[in-house]
């Protein structure tokens, strides 16, 4: 016992001034985001064609229904990774020393 | 390409059978037809179908991606070449000198057939979009 554990100390200057996770972590996000603006654009198609159809401006119904298909199955896919993420972050908080 | 490209594929296949039925509701609608803008009886229309690539643009630059698969459109709908059925009506304010009255080309039979074959063909496309529904469900759910 002649080299203790030492306890955590996070000083402020710590947080955010590291480098390499930065990069890794921030090329993640960006693919996270990029992922994300695109359930958002579907969904927005979606919602125009659905609109244009209720609204009788001459979309095609099946054209609407298939760009609802089209968002759900990507909010699903996103939903799935998000599960994913979580889980490997509660798997790492859980983690005993 | 991707699993939603074959979603697409069967959306263009839908929309092409879609037109089709169109124009043949418009056949049966028009058979009694004398008059149109054109002048003459009605003529009995036909789509005519056309395959066509993909258009995703990154394949279009990528000309050595040989994607197999390509959606349907419709190229044209053309005016049957038949000759009209010529009806002896003497009294019909549309009745040539001779009495007789030129009615379009329409066989109930034929468009009938045609349109059972527009809607079977479109519940095979319907079919199409729902198996790929299925086929990407169960990719997603390999990550559950």
């Amino acid at each position: 016992m002649s080299n203790p554990i030492p306890s955590i100390r996070i000083l402020p200057a710590d947080i955010g001034t590291s480098p390499t996770s930065a990069a890794d972590g921030g090329q993640f996000l960006d693919t996270l985001h990029q992922a994300m603006n695109e359930v958002e654009g579907a969904q927005g198609d979606a919602a125009t064609q659905v609109a244009q159809v209720l609204n009788g401006q001459g979309a095609d119904l099946h054209s609407a229904m298939i760009a609802v298909e089209k968002a759900d199955l990507s909010f699903q896919l996103m939903m799935q990774v998000r599960n994913r993420i979580v889980q490997a972050y509660q798997t790492i908080s859980n983690m005993q020393f | 390409m991707n699993l939603f490209g074959m979603l697409e594929l069967s959306g263009s296949a839908l929309g092409a059978e879609r037109q089709r039925a169109e124009v043949v509701a418009s056949n049966m609608a028009n058979a009694q037809t004398t008059r149109t803008p054109a002048g003459g009886p009605y003529r009995r229309q036909l789509v005519v179908f056309q395959a066509q690539r993909f258009p995703r643009f990154s394949f279009a630059l990528a000309a050595l991606h040989r994607d197999p698969a390509s959606a349907v459109r419709v190229a044209a709908v053309i005016p049957d070449q038949r000759p009209s059925v010529m009806r002896f009506e003497p009294g019909h304010p549309d009745a040539n000198p001779e009495g007789y009255v030129a009615y379009p080309q329409v066989d109930p039979i034929e468009e009938m057939t045609d349109l059972l074959s527009a809607v079977r063909a479109y519940e095979l496309n319907a079919s199409a979009v729902q198996a790929t529904k299925n086929m990407i469900t169960q990719s997603l759910d390999l990550l559950r």
